[in-house]
């Protein structure tokens, strides 16, 4: 969703009588007890262990050139015994390719997110940590991305990028070079909210006493960026990061979806379904599994930044 | 105050917001809600089928599914294959194209030839004699004045036209009068009988008494109010409506001069993909479609729509990068270039692909009358493939299962558009070409990258491709094609040329600049296959499929025959039987 | 609140102009607009070059930046091609209403866009009114009943919606809804277009059309949106006026629905019109999967063409609804909760 709308979040994680008359407990004792018992977030992540081991284990049985092989002879084949999610629209297996495919998905979502940490973090710090004249121009860079709906702005980039781009090696196989544009585009068009999270962090942080203590004992600026801000900023970061991910698995699907992401023969989740929908009918196994895949990660991905939001930050309530 | 009042006026508030932001999304516009209020002014898009009881009463109509809107119905303009074919049906040509590629006459009395007097001595000089009875569909007689305001806006500067072919060509177009356009180029040009005011890439003439008035006002047609609505026109058929985005309605026309069509009304219904279209002629909503996935055609032909192939000139092929200095070294021997069309499975493509619908093609010009007949494709045999690389110096020493030659693997870079057969094909191409030892890296574009110019650095024109697949017509029914030009390869000095394949070869060279003035259609015919022949044997191209365009009719419509050159030719002959 | 809002808008214009700028230099690098030009055919060469001329697309970024912003009027092109610049421009700039013309269709914009507009606002204003409704009775409804079996079902089943890509629910609804249960023999949901050709453009075929893509552009509003109301709701009913009211012995309808939702409602407005244009973006998958000859779909079609005019006009007319209902949100904020003053 390209929606502002806040996050909603299940099953609130409450302190209960017990907690606080056990002896003191550590910081990841007390974050752990109580993300336990965020139901919803287990699940989220046993579901997305699966998803995972499903994607990179399944390499144990399937090759990449499983997922690459072509039989026009047995094209568009219900799932049967031997293709159990049944075949493509040139006779390629299915269930191979949601494996390979969901490896390029997850990969995407990851260092997607990864790109949007060092500019969201990286402007968002400089902007609550000097303030003043750069943090006057940063905000108004991420009110200029901000803008324009963030779907939009990917599929101009998404085109603008779309030339020539090597496919590459990679570990020995071979990924369209349309999986770093996807990435990078996905990544530099993200980071305006995380920045603004972490400027609020910076700015509130950087008024404590114990910043002040740093700052007299003649800390470096980097120390007390990195040292202590940053580290009194990371739940707030963590969890917003988690929650990338899955935005970013999902926009990818939407890009491919609309025939400007990443190129075969690279598999993705999100480009199993372009051009699926033409067999809405006739064939529905081609979009079903690729979406069904997509839609399980996102949600299990979800449930776990729900519950790292409870367990990290008990007073965030929010919403 | 009650509390019942209060959560009204609560709630009543709410919706004044919600209604506030409503009118301030929609200030610009009349209130959306409004909008599909209207129903249409009369019901003229009832099918006839709505009342079977009544025929005499029931409007004889038949619904097109049209997957990509108009651009544009001014025929000067529009770059779309979805308009251009639909020049027979609103629009006017000189003459038409039959089923068979024939010429009829539509506003001339007679084709011009050298028996009649319509060609000149020296082939410069083509007089067009118009009929006496021919009008706009708005009564205003069509005459040579009309011809001469088409060239004029053709070649006037503030008009951004398409396309100026052949026009450019033309050294003087007069009007001696109202009934002759004497039409002189400035040498012998053969395709002037599919390009001169007809033809699929030709243009159709428009009305002087509309357009001239917005010329002088503005300096310019380019955005005149009969582009989008062709209220005037002189086809057998008349735009009536057309919802932007949604349908279009053409109905008769009372004045056509070669009789009033039998039917009443064609219903262009605009839908987004193939799969509304299927969905649509499946269920009966629509008559007629075009533009199929092969992999649709036998659920259309199990609901009893009939498939029509018409071959308008396209072969999908391999263009191979073959610059003298940015082509790959190893495809200059032909013997690799030979090697790819043995080892690509091109027949089990086509059956399995394109159902077998169509056929493997040899040349670029499979489907004209100008292909050598002795040509065969080059049939499926991956030994030979192997035998022809080893042959070339290719083997694989390092046992990768990739061939190379001191030290180079031979690994070649296969673009095309991102269209979903081209897509498949690459991957089972892929398949087929690894099998005997050669490598592919594949790319694919979206259109307006893939044929982007040189000076916009398009994968097609900047040689960083070695094979380039898509399917271009020649001047169709004409044979004349500028892809294989020497003038037309891009470079710094030449950044629009459309010269894919980067080749100039001299004997090549010569024989088009020969066929060119060659007015005489045998002689021309010869060297056309002089010209297929060599480009075959040295598998300059390697032709995958011939690529006619697919039409699908329901079998409620009789009487349709296709051309290829001018698709719906004899639309004014279609009938509807229930 | 009058120098607020003036204040707002002046600091608007350099940022307009700024992401004007980039997208218009992004854009120009996106492709080749001449390329598709020539029909199914390869463009020829002549006229490309003639084309390229005749439409600007020759010169520098900056000039044609310079040109869309404020016309060439003041100039003189180069038309013939001679290299001698003789014809005066007529191109007035976005900044004097005209937004230039076409490349594909040589309409200008703003008619391409105005005859799209209104079926996008259709179907965003219905699909928002779906949305605050449902969102209202399930979150109100969720608050009072907190930690009941209905309400945690709706949390775990707003969640799944939530999470659920458009597509996906788009496809899944249309596979259910139309495909099966035309196959079922029941009556079916039309899967694309406004209206049935044979039935014409009437308000019960608009309407039927409009169920399954309001439903998908609704969907995941409606799961956020209500999880929200559902904790601000709560949060309200905590709050000491609530309990003074209640303490009062006022009943209980009133005490739910006129201090209790009066408060939390306030932020649901101003999320309200901040999402509104984003609504736009759901609306380009919707639109492409339902058919619907809105602005979505018209996106799509120039981008893939190119056509850098409309596709600026599109994105241009969206980045100032943004930022006028920014403003919007923010007055309607002052006007509903009277402690905030703007300075």
């Amino acid at each position: 969703m390209e929606s502002s709308a806040a996050q909603p979040s299940p099953g609130v994680a409450r302190l209960t009588l017990d907690e606080l008359e056990t002896p003191p407990l550590s910081l990841g004792q007390l974050t752990w007890r109580r993300f336990r018992r965020h139901r919803m977030a287990i699940f989220g992540s046993i579901t997305l262990l699966l998803m995972v081991l499903y994607c990179f284990g399944g390499m144990m049985f399937f090759s990449e050139a499983d997922a690459n092989r072509t039989d026009t002879g047995a094209r568009l084949q219900a799932p049967s015994r031997v293709h159990p999610f049944g075949t493509d629209t040139i006779g390629r297996d299915i269930l191979a390719r949601t494996i390979y495919g969901g490896q390029i998905s997850l990969i995407i979502g990851m260092t997607a997110m990864l790109v949007e940490l060092v500019f969201g973090i990286s402007i968002g710090a400089l902007a609550g940590y000097f303030g003043g004249l750069i943090d006057s121009i940063t905000m108004r860079i991420t009110e200029a991305v901000l803008i324009i709906p963030q779907i939009f702005l990917l599929l101009v980039m998404a085109k603008y990028f779309a030339q020539s781009i090597p496919n590459y090696q990679f570990m020995g196989r071979t990924f369209s070079g349309s999986v770093l544009v996807i990435i990078f585009v996905i990544g530099i068009t993200s980071w305006p909210y995380l920045a603004r999270i972490v400027r609020a962090q910076f700015l509130s942080v950087k008024e404590n006493d114990f910043i002040l203590a740093a700052r007299a004992t003649g800390a470096s600026t980097r120390d007390i960026i990195f040292r202590h801000i940053l580290p009194n900023s990371f739940a707030p970061i963590i969890v917003s990061a988690t929650l990338s991910v899955a935005a970013a698995i999902t926009l990818e699907a939407y890009i491919s979806f609309l025939g400007l992401g990443v190129r075969p023969p690279t598999a993705t989740w999100g480009n199993m379904l372009e051009g699926a929908y033409n067999y809405i009918d006739t064939a529905w196994w081609l979009w079903f599994f690729p979406g069904f895949f997509i839609a399980l990660t996102v949600l299990s991905i979800n449930f776990l930044g729900d519950g790292l939001r409870d367990a990290l930050d008990p007073h965030s309530r929010a919403v | 105050m009650s509390k019942s009042k209060k959560m009204l006026t609560w709630v009543s508030l709410l919706v004044a917001v919600s209604m506030i932001l409503a009118a301030c999304g929609g200030a610009a516009t009349q209130p959306p809600a409004a909008q599909p209020t209207q129903p249409p002014a009369e019901q003229p898009t009832q099918p006839p089928a709505a009342q079977p009881t009544q025929p005499p009463a029931a409007r004889k109509v038949v619904t097109l599914i049209w997957t990509q809107e108009f651009d544009t119905l001014n025929p000067l303009y529009t770059n779309m294959w979805f308009v251009t074919v639909l020049f027979p049906v609103y629009a006017c040509q000189a003459w038409w194209f039959d089923d068979q590629n024939a010429p009829v006459p539509n506003l001339v009395t007679e084709i011009p030839s050298a028996e009649n007097g319509g060609i000149s001595e020296d082939g410069r000089t083509i007089t067009l004699k118009l009929r006496e009875d021919i009008v706009w569909s708005d009564g205003t007689p069509i005459t040579s004045a009309d011809f001469k305001f088409t060239y004029d806006m053709i070649m006037a500067d503030r008009n951004a036209v398409s396309s100026r072919s052949p026009y450019d060509l033309i050294e003087s177009l007069e009007t001696p009068d109202e009934r002759t356009v004497v039409v002189t180029f400035g040498k012998p040009y053969a395709p002037w009988l599919s390009s001169l005011f007809a033809g699929s890439a030709g243009i159709s003439i428009i009305p002087k008494h509309v357009l001239e008035p917005v010329f002088e006002a503005e300096g310019t047609i380019d955005t005149a109010e009969w582009n989008k609505f062709p209220s005037v026109g002189c086809g057998p058929f008349v735009l009536e409506e057309w919802q932007s985005g949604s349908f279009a309605r053409f109905v008769a026309n009372e004045n056509f001069w070669l009789g009033r069509p039998k039917l009443d009304e064609l219903f262009f219904r605009f839908v987004p993909d193939d799969a509304s279209m299927i969905a649509a002629l499946v269920a009966g909503d629509g008559d007629v479609g075009t533009f199929f996935a092969y992999s649709d055609l036998p659920e259309l032909e199990a609901a009893g729509i009939k498939i029509m192939n018409s071959f308008s000139g396209y072969n999908e092929g391999w263009y191979i990068n073959l610059h003298p200095e940015k082509g790959n070294p190893a495809l200059k021997d032909v013997r690799v270039r030979q090697a790819l069309a043995y080892a690509f499975n091109r027949q089990k493509l086509v059956q399995d692909l394109l159902l077998g619908r169509t056929n493997v093609a040899a040349t670029d010009w499979d489907n004209t009358p100008f292909v050598d007949p002795t040509i065969e494709p080059y049939p499926y045999d991956p030994e030979k493939a192997k035998a022809l690389l080893a042959e070339a110096g290719w083997t694989d020493t390092n046992g990768d299962g990739t061939v190379d030659k001191d030290g180079v693997e031979l690994i070649l870079k296969y673009g095309t558009t991102n269209r979903e057969v081209r897509q498949d094909t690459q991957a089972v191409a892929q398949q087929d070409l690894a099998a005997v030892g050669i490598g592919t890296d594949l790319q694919s574009y979206d259109a307006d990258l893939f044929f982007a110019s040189y000076a916009e650095n398009g994968p097609s024109a900047n040689f960083s491709l070695d094979i380039i697949e898509y399917s271009d017509s020649p001047n169709f029914p004409d044979p004349d094609t500028s892809v294989w030009r020497c003038a037309e390869i891009p470079s710094d000095e030449n950044p629009a040329g459309v010269n894919a394949s980067g080749l100039c070869d001299p004997v090549l060279e010569d024989l088009f600049v020969k066929q060119e003035t060659q007015v005489d259609f045998a002689e021309r015919q010869q060297t056309f296959y002089q010209i297929t022949r060599y480009i075959f044997d040295n598998a300059y191209w390697i032709g995958l499929w011939q690529d006619p365009d697919l039409f699908g009719f329901s079998d409620r419509i009789t009487g349709v025959k296709l051309s290829g050159a001018t698709a719906f030719y004899n639309v004014a002959e279609w009938d509807v039987t229930k | 609140m009058t120098r607020y809002i003036i204040r707002r808008l002046l600091q608007a214009i350099p940022l307009l102009f700024l992401v004007s700028l980039v997208l218009f230099v992004l854009m120009q690098n996106m492709g080749d607009p001449l390329a598709t030009m020539g029909g199914r055919k390869v463009t020829r060469k002549e006229d490309r070059e003639r084309l390229a001329r005749q439409l600007g697309l020759d010169k520098p970024v900056l000039v044609q930046y310079i040109y869309w912003l404020v016309g060439n009027d003041w100039t003189k092109t180069d038309m013939d091609g001679d290299g001698v610049a003789e014809t005066p421009g007529v191109r007035k700039g976005v900044l004097r209403g005209d937004w230039g013309i076409s490349l594909v269709n040589r309409q200008p914009v703003t008619k391409v866009i105005g005859e799209r507009l209104p079926n996008t606002l259709l179907l965003m204003l219905t699909a928002e009114g779906v949305v605050l409704v449902s969102a209202l009775l399930i979150g109100i409804y969720s608050a009072l009943r907190q930690y009941s079996l209905v309400d945690n079902i709706v949390t775990a089943a707003t969640f799944v919606f939530y999470s659920m890509p458009v597509f996906f629910f788009a496809l899944l609804a249309m596979y259910i809804f139309s495909v099966n249960f035309r196959k079922w023999g029941l009556p079916y949901l039309p899967t694309v277009g406004m209206f049935e050709p044979g039935a014409g453009q009437t308000v019960s075929q608009v309407v039927w059309h409009m169920v399954l893509p309001v439903a998908t552009l609704s969907f995941g509003f409606i799961a956020g949106y209500s999880r929200y109301i559902r904790s601000t709701m709560l949060e309200a009913l905590g709050q000491d006026y609530v309990r003074t009211a209640k303490a009062k012995g006022l009943p209980r309808p009133e005490v739910i629905y006129v201090h209790a939702l009066k408060n939390a409602a306030l932020p649901i407005v101003t999320i309200v019109a901040l999402d509104l244009p984003f609504l736009l973006g759901g609306a380009i998958v919707t639109e492409r999967i339902f058919g619907w000859p809105g602005m979505g779909r018209l996106f799509l079609d120039h981008v893939s063409r190119s056509d850098t005019p409309v596709v600026m006009g599109i994105l241009m007319m969206i980045a100032l609804a943004v930022i006028l209902f920014q403003i919007i949100a923010d007055i309607t904020y002052a006007w509903l909760d009277p402690r905030i003053r703007y300075k």
